[in-house]
């Protein structure tokens, strides 16, 4: 379906979010992305692709509090809707297929 | 180190505000976590970094601002309201197209008419660097200034001064010589405009050649250049001509010359007009005198390099022409621009004292104040509008309209009220141009290029400014509360300002219509002015054959016979009643003469007499009356040796018995004869002293005809010339035309102005008439109870009229003074002009009250009768 599509960094972003569940905000996406895939991850490039699932309406955002290091300024949380579930799902399926579908054959050449 | 500051400045300059706030956050955690574990400045460039990675598309925020919408939903708005407003009030709309669109059309017109006059003969590729060198005369009536020089002085200037680029004389055949020669190529001949010139000719002014090498052209003595349009009906193309021999037959040389050049048909903004150029060597070989400095022979032209020093220049050519003629004693020489030739034509006294930049002006100013008497009709009704447009105006500034808002509608109004009229303006303009053309001598068209369009559009600009900026101002500084009230506080300034705007359209007016009774008077009296002679039925034309002249030595083996062979034959014609020859002619071109002495003369100086040089029967078939003596006759074998004065002589030279008296000039010349004053020339001039020389090979000649017989006669005169001189033309003129030619430009400018100032009445009148109805409509309650209360029609007549009665006399009362100012100024030009009585000023005055009250009148007297039940109704 042509609507769940995903691109990789959003795919990865979408899990993150998903992963600090309650906890998600620019600052700890950031950090755990890093973390766990060991690779530079810009502002830029993860605030886009944020407000991109927004928009989409795999993602849903709240205002949280404010504290001192932020300059005043809230923070903004991010959790999975019920219909980015179904996106990752959806995502996670076709891969799946896809794997399934791969003869042994070309595996163990590897 | 970008400061963290300034990098946050900039993401919030670009970022989506809705996003801005928790972005700005995480960034300025990360940095502060940076700050611990790493430096500061690393942390400062971290953090500038990721600003500016953050800007990518879905960050940016929009550029466009709501503001902007709003903007054109607001001009819709004013737009729509405007076009409103003028369906409602159409009489006054109406009033403005029509006069806008009218004075427009007149500005327009007088616009191509005025850049076409400045653009004459700039079009030459160094036209701030081309000069022309003029000659003063030092006389005792006065500095007399010509264009004429010495022949070898270019070739001087261009070798002895640092200044000058290039150098050319230039001879075009003079003033008493006929222009025109003829050009064959076997059996294939035309009639041919011709000039000298020295060989630069074609580096100092811009006529392309399109065949031929502008180095090379004019440096052998037998080459010549002609034009593109002779190439082609001598030769049929303007390929392979070069080289090529062409005959060439004129009254002053001929002779086989070889084609070097052709030259691209001439712009018609060019003054100086030619077909065919010969080198100057010919005139010097044909001429003994040309080459010597103390005669003047040419014009001579110059290039100057970059920021050459004039003063200093005009000295150092004065010195070299002194050093060069050691004899000159009363020649100075002068430089000056070339294109300032045309409008800047005219010297008095050695100064220059202006030309046809008189009439630019003239014109312009006239434009100017028509499209402001247009512009004050705009004023007027928007202003007189204001009460109707009161509550509008009071609503919108309680909603909150700010008061540039409300400028700015009003603004629109009258943008919008102009352009409407430019439009149609321009619709005039092209249906009116040719006619335009036919009166000013012109080939105007609606050029609508760069510069152009930029024009119209700044007059337009213009306009609407003058016109809607008193009325926005005005009509959006009305306090909301006031108005709304219902009360409109009219201040005595502004019914002040209204009525003061009235004054000055009008006096306008009456300075118009004085201006056009003046100019109409003064040219009835050249028309009607006894001359001293008589022009009736004379037809003047040339004799554009060879004829030679003893004095310079190119008579010896040559003779005029065929010449005087002519003249015979002339007379024979029948309807001819008497015919006679001259050298100049007799409205203009008269030669000065100088160095006259006589027995008993007083002082030393050097008197100028215009000198006619004339031939048999001259002063009988101008009818100019004798006074004394005879007139020259063949019975006499008259000569060279015998002259005639005009009365202004005799007194001039104050002798009591002037027939026989013997006078030097040129030798020993007797007097015969004295005439009767008589102008020469046009009533511009006095009748100065004059001496009649005897010569009989003029080559104008002048046939009087019997009235009624002209078409016979002519076709006779034509048929006998070319028998005579097979290949010319016949040109003829009555001599009655060339007359009227003189005043031509006043001519001109009579009936131009007769137009403006039509217009200028018509464009006020509207103002009056729609200011009236505006009146007569709001004072209809009182006119209502005036009249129940018993006032008469003619009352209330009188009562709405008395106030526009007052404005115009007090318009009257200022333009009469102005106006004789300005009609004497005119009439100064003038040696015989006609007296400044106080008729052309009543007249002016009551005619414009007239029309006045005639323009008032119908608005009024419909108020008036209106029937008082009708107004009062409502309440």
């Amino acid at each position: 379906m042509k609507k769940f599509r995903l691109g990789g960094f959003e795919e990865i972003v979408l899990l993150t979010v998903g992963i600090l569940h309650g906890n998600a905000y620019g600052v700890t996406i950031k950090d755990e992305i890093e973390d766990r895939l060991d690779r530079e991850v810009s502002v830029g490039a993860l605030q886009t692709t944020l407000r991109r699932l927004e928009k989409k309406g795999f993602l849903h955002s709240t205002h949280g509090e404010s504290t001192k290091s932020r300059g005043g300024r809230p923070k903004l949380y991010f959790t999975i809707t019920a219909y980015g579930k179904k996106a990752i799902e959806y995502t996670r399926q076709t891969r799946n297929e896809l794997w399934n579908a791969l003869p042994q054959m070309v595996l163990n050449l590897d | 180190m970008p400061p963290p500051k300034l990098s946050l400045k900039l993401l919030k300059w670009f970022c989506k505000p809705e996003y801005h706030k928790d972005i700005e956050g995480d960034l300025l955690e990360l940095h502060d976590r940076r700050k611990k574990t790493s430096s500061q400045t690393k942390a400062n460039w971290r953090l500038f970094k990721d600003v500016l990675l953050l800007f990518r598309p879905g960050i940016i925020r929009s550029f466009k601002t709501s503001q902007k919408l709003n903007y054109t939903a607001m001009l819709r708005h004013n737009f729509i309201l405007t076009i409103r407003n003028f369906k409602r009030y159409r009489t006054s709309f109406l009033i403005n197209l029509i006069g806008l669109s009218t004075g427009l059309a007149s500005a327009l017109l007088i616009y191509l008419w005025v850049s076409d006059e400045l653009k004459v003969d700039k079009f030459h590729e160094k036209d701030d660097r081309l000069y022309q060198v003029m000659r003063n005369f030092d006389r005792p009536n006065g500095i007399v200034t010509r264009d004429l020089t010495p022949t070898p002085l270019a070739e001087a200037l261009a070798e002895e001064m640092p200044e000058v680029e290039y150098a050319v004389s230039v001879n075009d055949f003079f003033s008493w010589r006929s222009k025109e020669g003829i050009l064959s190529n076997g059996d294939k001949q035309t009639e041919a405009k011709g000039l000298h010139a020295s060989r630069d000719y074609f580096h100092v002014f811009s006529y392309d050649l399109i065949r031929g090498d502008k180095d090379k052209a004019l440096v052998d003595k037998n080459s010549i250049v002609i034009s593109e349009e002779l190439a082609k009906i001598l030769f049929n193309s303007t390929e392979n001509i070069i080289g090529k021999t062409l005959e060439w037959n004129h009254a002053g040389f001929d002779g086989t010359f070889q084609v070097s050049g052709i030259f691209e048909e001439i712009p018609s903004n060019s003054t100086a007009q030619f077909d065919v150029i010969f080198s100057i060597e010919v005139l010097l070989e044909n001429d003994r005198w040309a080459k010597n400095w103390t005669n003047s022979y040419a014009q001579t032209y110059l290039i100057l390099s970059k920021g050459a020093n004039i003063t200093h220049l005009n000295k150092e050519i004065t010195r070299l022409f002194e050093v060069k003629n050691p004899s000159n004693k009363n020649l100075t020489l002068f430089v000056r621009k070339y294109s300032s030739k045309y409008l800047f034509g005219q010297y008095e006294n050695g100064v220059q004292a202006g030309g046809r930049i008189t009439y630019v002006r003239l014109f312009s100013i006239i434009a100017l104040i028509i499209l402001l008497i247009a512009c004050i009709n705009f004023m007027n009704l928007s202003t007189a509008q204001a009460s109707k447009k009161m509550k509008e105006i009071g609503v919108k500034k309680v909603i909150g309209a700010s008061r540039n808002s409300l400028i700015n509608q009003f603004l629109g109004e009258s943008i919008l009220a102009v352009f409407l009229s430019l439009i149609i303006a321009l619709l005039f303009v092209w249906l009116l141009l040719p006619q335009f053309n036919e009166i000013t001598g012109k080939q105007l068209d609606l050029n609508i290029d760069a510069s152009a369009f930029l024009s119209v559009l700044g007059i337009g600009f213009f306009t609407s400014f003058v016109s809607g900026s008193y009325p926005a101002f005005y009509l959006a500084g009305f306090s909301p509360i006031t108005v709304l009230k219902g009360k409109l506080r009219i201040a005595f300034g502004e019914l002040w300002v209204r009525k003061g705007l009235v004054v000055f359209q009008f006096s306008l007016s009456i300075i118009f219509i004085v201006g056009v009774l003046v100019i109409k008077q003064q040219i009835e009296l050249t028309q009607t002015q006894n001359m001293g002679y008589d022009r009736d039925n004379i037809i003047s034309f040339q004799w554009k054959g060879n004829l030679y002249d003893p004095w310079n030595g190119l008579l010896e083996g040559k003779s005029n016979e065929r010449f005087y062979a002519f003249m015979q034959e002339l007379k024979n014609i029948p309807g001819v009643v008497s015919t006679t020859n001259m050298s100049g002619n007799i409205l203009n071109k008269i030669p000065g003469q100088s160095g006259v002495s006589w027995r008993g003369q007083e002082s030393d100086k050097d008197f100028l007499f215009q000198s006619p040089v004339v031939g048999y029967d001259y002063i009988e078939t101008l009818g100019i009356e004798l006074s004394e003596g005879r007139s020259f006759s063949r019975d006499y074998n008259d000569d060279y040796s015998k002259i005639i004065l005009n009365e202004a002589a005799v007194k001039a030279m104050e002798l009591e018995n002037p027939v026989g008296e013997i006078i030097k000039m040129n030798g020993r010349s007797e007097i015969i004869g004295v005439v009767k004053n008589f102008h020469y020339g046009s009533l511009h001039n006095q009748v100065d002293p004059l001496i009649f020389r005897f010569e009989p090979h003029g080559k104008n000649i002048l046939a009087k005809i019997v009235a009624g017989t002209e078409r016979i006669t002519i076709e006779g005169l034509k048929k006998l010339y070319e028998q005579f001189l097979p290949g010319y033309t016949f040109e003829f003129s009555f001599l009655d035309d060339d007359y009227q030619a003189l005043y031509d430009s006043e001519n001109k400018v009579s009936i131009l102005s007769k137009y403006f100032a039509g217009l200028a009445i018509v464009i006020s009148c509207l103002g009056l008439f729609g200011l009236a109805t505006f009146t007569a409509e709001r004072r209809m309650k009182e006119i209502g109870v005036r009249k129940i209360m018993g006032s008469s029609v003619f009352g209330i007549i009188r009562m709405l009229t008395g106030d526009f009665t007052k404005t115009v006399i007090v318009a009257i009362f200022i333009s009469l003074p102005i106006s004789y100012l300005i009609a004497k100024n005119w009439l100064d030009n003038f040696a015989y002009k006609i007296d400044l009585n106080g008729w052309f000023f009543a007249e002016a005055g009551l005619l414009v009250l007239l029309i006045a009250w005639v323009t008032i009148g119908m608005q009024t007297i419909k108020a008036a009768r209106v029937n008082p039940v009708e107004c009062l109704k409502d309440e």
